[in-house]
């Protein structure tokens, strides 16, 4: 597999910083940390890859949270009215919604033409608003769940026994790793994943081509809205509660996590190696900040400094690149 | 190549009709954009558009693209008729439309350039690499080119993406090739190379049509030469029975010789003096002097380091070492506020992009340069009565053509744009003037003008460098001319050399032959020169 | 773009402007659909009042993210830069920091301090910005993480309470009816106005804004106008952080989030384009009020927070839409009797028709 120059950057990151938790505290470095790690993150793992597919068409989503807790929040309570209490109804459902909702996206950002970061700034504050004033804003604890949702969130995959007990691989891994997959499959096998690339490089040119931007734009946005329902899905069953105003506000590190990873705002640009690192090195300070004797509110201010190094590095690059071309393009956008 | 056009001419009937266009007639609002034009396309033909700007002949390629409909008129392709043409029908029909653009994929590889087009015509569900690098090093092949299939399309060249460009029409069953400007951003080999690959797909029987500005091109390659002017086909030529004159003539209506530039200033010091100047990868040595009331004309191919050090000038590119001397003081120019406090004004070559606000009007462009002269006080209040003067001064000085000075800048014909960005300049009052390719695309009559211009601010001392392709160009309006050739400058020509009426295919030789005087002469022969200096 | 290169008589400043008429209209219509509905509930003395109070701080932070709507960004770490420059000052204003300074000297630190910072850290923004050509969606995304994340472990999440009541005071203190604060901000407001359409710099501005290309080759400083406009955001920023904490006497990260996306959508509406140099301050300032006014008669309707981001995300959408299609809708209204017909945008330059 071929590294990128900013993959290995961000590999040597997380290797020394492992390194250097690990000498502080050895008890980083278990088995545990990688499945708490990969449990943790699962959620926006599959969001990232959702939101990697828009930026590949030049777009962004910032509603894709908003889309994750309307999408499981109606679905549950689409189910609890309806009695039924499988899990697959749960994904079913939530993914149903969460299409719908990108499709929405797809449409307004097709037709007023406007950067999708302001449109899908409005449809976040929309679907929220929608669902908490058709369906409700209360809060389904745990005890009102279906088991089945317990049962997936805190299942696992392999256990293994350790000196602390049972430790697992979270079933959610299962998710994660299909939906891997299957973008890269979109993204590198299909004609539809070469066009939605072919749009974020050049929407003119690959309208000249013969593709059909609004179609590739229905399908990537829709595609994220799906992610969204299976993530937010994923997340109630991990925390086992469905409040109607969690996960709203994480978008942004999300965000941050496909930048982190190399992937272009500008559009074209982007893999999904990169981006999944972006999501892990996040998480990875996010959860093992303890193991330094710092409390969780150091997380943003190292997320911070290595989203500030990464993102300066990246463009510099690109600066000189257009300074040695002589090219004077100003990007400030 | 001529008689092969005469003969060409003479059994056109043998050559397949692929293409007909009949009495189409489109519109913009109050403008006739094309008014009853009748024309055919034939295979193994390469014909040329020409035409000034605004004459029509890219609203016929849009129109036979399905880009635009026509008001009236019949598009025929393989026999059938269309009143109506799709993007997609064009395309079906063997069109393909090379924009100046170009219209590839900068984060995708060359191999995925070529064949995404007809993948996508085919309409594969999924992507096979395999078929993807097949089908690129086929049309590769087919136009004997080698190219580095997995390069990503960013690093490559301008020459290779035009390459790639071509053969992703191939791949998409092009029989009928539209190229807009295809050499505008090629050095003379490329332009060489290009040329002959145009011949090769001729031979195999495509119908090639390209729209150039550049006449020595369309004499070299072309068979058959169609004239718009103001909407109207004036006639279609063999390129056999046309010379540049005549052709101009053809394009304009009326008969233009330039005047030739006398140097009258008795100033004898230089205004900038350039010593032993270099920038690695561009330029290296570069000695020039240039006095108040010289023309000093710049030519050299691509690469050859003429515009890059026009830049260096104008504190757009850093040199390495060397020094610039303005009225025998050295002087640093890191940014361009610091050249223009020098005395220095640039009028870069791309217009829409570099010299104007579109979207602004004529006088918020015409004052862009002195924000800081028309600003007073501590806080800088902005005059905007003085900005109206300013404006309608340079309007009248210039003879720029709009109803107002409020007008956008957008709504002008180009040749009034460029004068809306010569006022711009001369508003702060300039002592050097660097002019980087002033004409191009630019209809005759407003050449004149920019000409005229250039000479009478140069008869009141002011220096100019003028940056051109044109070798006529440059002949008519320079006092002196440097020749420029692998980031050095290989010769300059003084005014009494200027003088000889040869002169013209002698710089054309040096240029051609990237400085080495000793080929020049067999390359003169060959009529190779094609300077073309752009940013890749 | 006659709004900008007219000479601006106070006349035609708002009635040339077709964006700010329709800005206008919808805000008369709003304001006696307020008086018909609520009456003095809405027009109160009382009520007035507690909208001006309100307004101040999030008008600083519209006016921050119109400024980078004009040069074509958006800056996101507006309100993480209010927060920790609140912060700041609430720590040398409780005395934790700078131990030993008298009142009226803590005050006076904390003020400036929270302004010097608040502008570094615009600063800080336009340098990456500027220096490494980064889009400033992404570098402002960076900084907030950054800025918010230095506030979180500078205070561990908690907030930082007990100012003096003489700096509290200034948050209700007013000048007759009129809260001090709100006067602040209306010359504040006026003072950019001015910079901004009557100056040179100004100028600069929204040429830079509108084409930077251009702009560079016209020898205009974009590594300085860069700089200026998102140093000039910083200071708007601690302007408003300072006004936060006033008027809740307290400060901690997270206050005021909101205030990033709200401003967004008030600078849309405002007509300030997103593409960079277009746009007036006055709009702003008609829609924070119109924002205002709303957010009081969601307070009278008792709607709940939810109601209100619905009412919020469906006004975005609409706006936006209007703006697209609005003139065309209104020519469509309009075109029985209208004889001459009415070009459609691809068809009425007839000069582009033949530049490829």
């Amino acid at each position: 597999m071929r590294i990128e120059r900013s993959e290995g950057i961000l590999l040597g990151i997380i290797l020394i910083y492992a390194v250097a938790v690990a000498l502080v505290n050895p008890a980083f470095l278990s088995i545990e940390t990688v499945f708490d790690l990969v449990r943790t993150s699962s959620r926006d793992l599959i969001l990232v890859m959702g939101l990697l597919l828009i930026m590949l068409s030049g777009g962004i989503d910032i509603s894709f949270m908003a889309m994750a807790l309307v999408s499981s929040y109606c679905a549950t309570a689409a189910m609890m009215q309806l009695g039924l209490s499988s899990i697959g109804f749960l994904l079913i459902f939530a993914m149903l919604i969460g299409v719908v909702m990108g499709l929405f996206n797809a449409l307004l950002i097709s037709w007023l033409k406007l950067p999708p970061f302001i449109i899908t700034l409005g449809t976040m504050n929309l679907f929220h608003g929608l669902m908490a004033t058709l369906v409700g804003t209360r809060t389904f604890g745990g005890g009102m769940l279906p088991p089945s949702f317990n049962a997936f969130g805190s299942g696992n995959l392999i256990e293994l026994e350790s000196e602390y007990g049972i430790i697992g691989l979270s079933l959610s891994v299962i998710p994660v790793v299909l939906v891997i997959v299957l973008t890269w499959f979109i993204i590198y096998k299909t004609m539809l994943g070469r066009g939605i690339v072919a749009i974020g490089n050049s929407e003119e040119a690959a309208l000249r081509l013969g593709f059909r931007p609004l179609l590739l734009r229905l399908f990537a946005y829709g595609y994220i809205g799906a992610l969204a329902g299976l993530a937010g899905s994923i997340y109630i069953c991990q925390v086992n509660a469905v409040y109607p105003d969690k996960m709203i506000g994480e978008e942004l590190m999300v965000v941050a996590g496909a930048v982190i990873g190399g992937t272009s705002i500008s559009g074209g640009k982007g893999r999904i190696f990169g981006a999944l690192l972006g999501i892990i090195i996040i998480y990875l300070l996010k959860s093992t900040l303890i193991f330094l004797g710092l409390s969780a509110s150091w997380n943003n201010l190292f997320v911070g400094i290595i989203l500030v190094l990464s993102l300066s590095f990246t463009a510099w690059q690109e600066k000189r690149r257009n300074e040695r071309h002589l090219l004077f393009k100003i990007e400030s956008r | 190549m001529q008689q092969g056009a005469q003969a060409a001419l003479k059994d056109g009937a043998a050559k397949p009709l692929l293409v007909e266009a009949i009495g189409i007639t489109k519109t913009f609002g109050a403008f006739t954009a094309l008014d009853d034009i009748n024309l055919m396309f034939k295979g193994g033909e390469i014909h040329c558009l020409a035409g000034e700007n605004g004459s029509g002949k890219s609203t016929l390629v849009k129109i036979i693209a399905g880009t635009y409909t026509q008001d009236k008129g019949t598009v025929v392709i393989n026999g059938r008729s269309y009143k109506e043409l799709t993007p997609a029908q064009s395309m079906a029909e063997g069109i393909q439309v090379i924009y100046q653009d170009l219209s590839l994929f900068e984060h995708m590889t060359v191999a995925e350039n070529i064949a995404l087009g007809h993948l996508r015509e085919e309409r594969s569900a999924l992507i096979n690499w395999q078929q993807v690098r097949a089908i690129a090093a086929a049309q590769l092949e087919r136009i004997g080119v080698r190219l580095d299939l997995n390069q990503e399309l960013r690093e490559a060249s301008i020459s290779t993406k035009q390459l790639v460009a071509i053969c992703r029409a191939l791949a998409m069953n092009a029989r009928v090739l539209f190229m807009d400007e295809p050499t505008t951003a090629l050095s003379g080999r490329e332009v060489d190379r290009l040329l002959e690959v145009m011949s090769e797909l001729k031979k195999a029987g495509l119908a090639i049509i390209f729209i150039s500005h550049k006449l020595d091109e369309v004499f070299r390659i072309a068979d058959v030469v169609t004239v718009f002017r103001d909407g109207r086909k004036i006639g279609d030529f063999p390129s056999c029975d046309l010379n540049a004159k005549r052709l101009s003539y053809y394009m304009t209506g009326k008969e233009i010789s330039y005047p030739k530039y006398q140097r009258i200033s008795k100033a004898q010091d230089n205004f900038i003096e350039i010593k032993d100047l270099c920038k690695k990868d561009m330029y290296s040595h570069i000695n020039l002097g240039i006095r108040p009331g010289d023309i000093l004309g710049c030519i050299g191919l691509l690469g050859s380091g003429r515009t890059e050090l026009a830049l260096s000038l104008f504190g757009l590119n850093q040199p390495d070492s060397g020094k610039i001397l303005i009225e025998g003081r050295e002087t640093a120019l890191k940014s361009p506020s610091a050249s223009m406090e020098a005395g220095i004004a640039l009028l870069p070559e791309d217009r829409s992009t570099e010299g104007l606000f579109l979207e602004r009007s004529v006088a918020v462009n015409s004052s862009a340069s002195v924000i800081g002269k028309l600003s007073h006080g501590i806080l800088g209040f902005f005059d905007f009565v003085k900005e109206r003067t300013l404006a309608l001064s340079g309007i009248e000085r210039l003879n720029i053509k709009t109803t107002s000075e409020r007008k956008l800048a957008g709504e002008l014909s180009g040749g009034n744009q460029q004068k809306v960005v010569i006022s711009k300049w001369l508003a702060t009052k300039p002592r050097l003037f660097i002019m980087d390719n002033p004409t191009v695309g630019i209809d005759i009559g407003s050449k004149a003008e920019i000409y005229e211009q250039a000479q009478s601010l140069a008869r009141q001392d002011m220096a100019v460098l003028l940056l051109s392709d044109e070798i006529e160009e440059l002949t008519a309006n320079c006092s002196r001319i440097a020749i420029f050739a692998h980031g050095q400058i290989v010769e300059i020509l003084d005014e009494e050399r200027l003088k000889d009426p040869a002169i013209g295919s002698y710089i054309a030789a040096v240029v051609a032959a990237g400085g080495k005087q000793g080929t020049a002469q067999d390359t003169a022969a060959a009529g190779t020169y094609n300077p073309k200096e752009g940013r890749a | 773009m006659s709004k900008i290169n007219a000479t601006p008589t106070p006349i035609n400043y708002i009635t040339g402007d077709a964006n700010l008429n329709a800005l206008l209209s919808v805000f008369v219509l709003t304001a006696l659909i307020c008086a018909l509905a609520f009456g003095d509930a809405m027009y109160s003395g009382a009520n007035l009042q507690s909208m001006a109070f309100q307004i101040p701080e999030f008008g600083f932070v519209a006016l921050g993210m119109m400024l980078a709507f004009l040069v074509g960004g958006i800056d996101l770490s507006i309100t993480a830069n209010a927060c920790l420059s609140g912060i700041v000052a609430g720590f040398i204003l409780t005395g934790s920091w700078l131990p030993g300074l008298d009142e009226g000297m803590r005050i006076a630190v904390a003020v400036v301090t929270a302004l010097g910072l608040s502008t570094l850290m615009g600063l800080f923004n336009g340098l990456i910005i500027a220096c490494f050509a980064v889009s400033s969606l992404i570098a402002t995304l960076g900084t907030m993480t950054l800025y918010s994340g230095i506030g979180m472990a500078l205070t561990g999440g908690r907030s930082v309470v007990g100012f003096p009541d003489s700096f509290t005071a200034g948050g209700i203190a007013c000048l007759g009816e009129v809260p001090v604060i709100f006067i602040a901000f209306v010359i504040v407001m006026v003072l950019m106005a001015i910079l901004l359409e009557r100056t040179g710099g100004g100028r600069r501005l929204y040429l830079f804004g509108g084409n930077p290309v251009a702009a560079l080759f016209s020898g205009i400083n974009n590594f300085r106008m860069n700089v200026a406009t998102f140093t000039a955001i910083g200071f708007l920023a601690g302007l408003s952080g300072l006004t936060i904490i006033m008027r809740v006497n307290s400060a901690k990260v997270g206050y005021g989030d909101a205030y990033v996306f709200q401003s967004l959508i008030v600078c849309v509406i405002a007509g300030i384009h997103p593409a960079g140099g277009r746009g007036k301050v006055i709009g702003i300032g008609i829609t924070t009020l119109l924002m205002q006014m709303a957010a009081s008669a969601f307070t009278i309707l008792q709607l709940s927070p939810y109601t209100t981001k619905l009412i919020w995300g469906l006004m975005l959408v609409l706006v936006l839409g209007l703006t697209r299609d609005g003139r065309r809708l209104l020519n469509a209204l309009r075109a029985p009797f209208i004889k001459n017909k009415t070009l459609t945008d691809k068809d009425s330059n007839p000069g582009e028709a033949d530049n490829g």
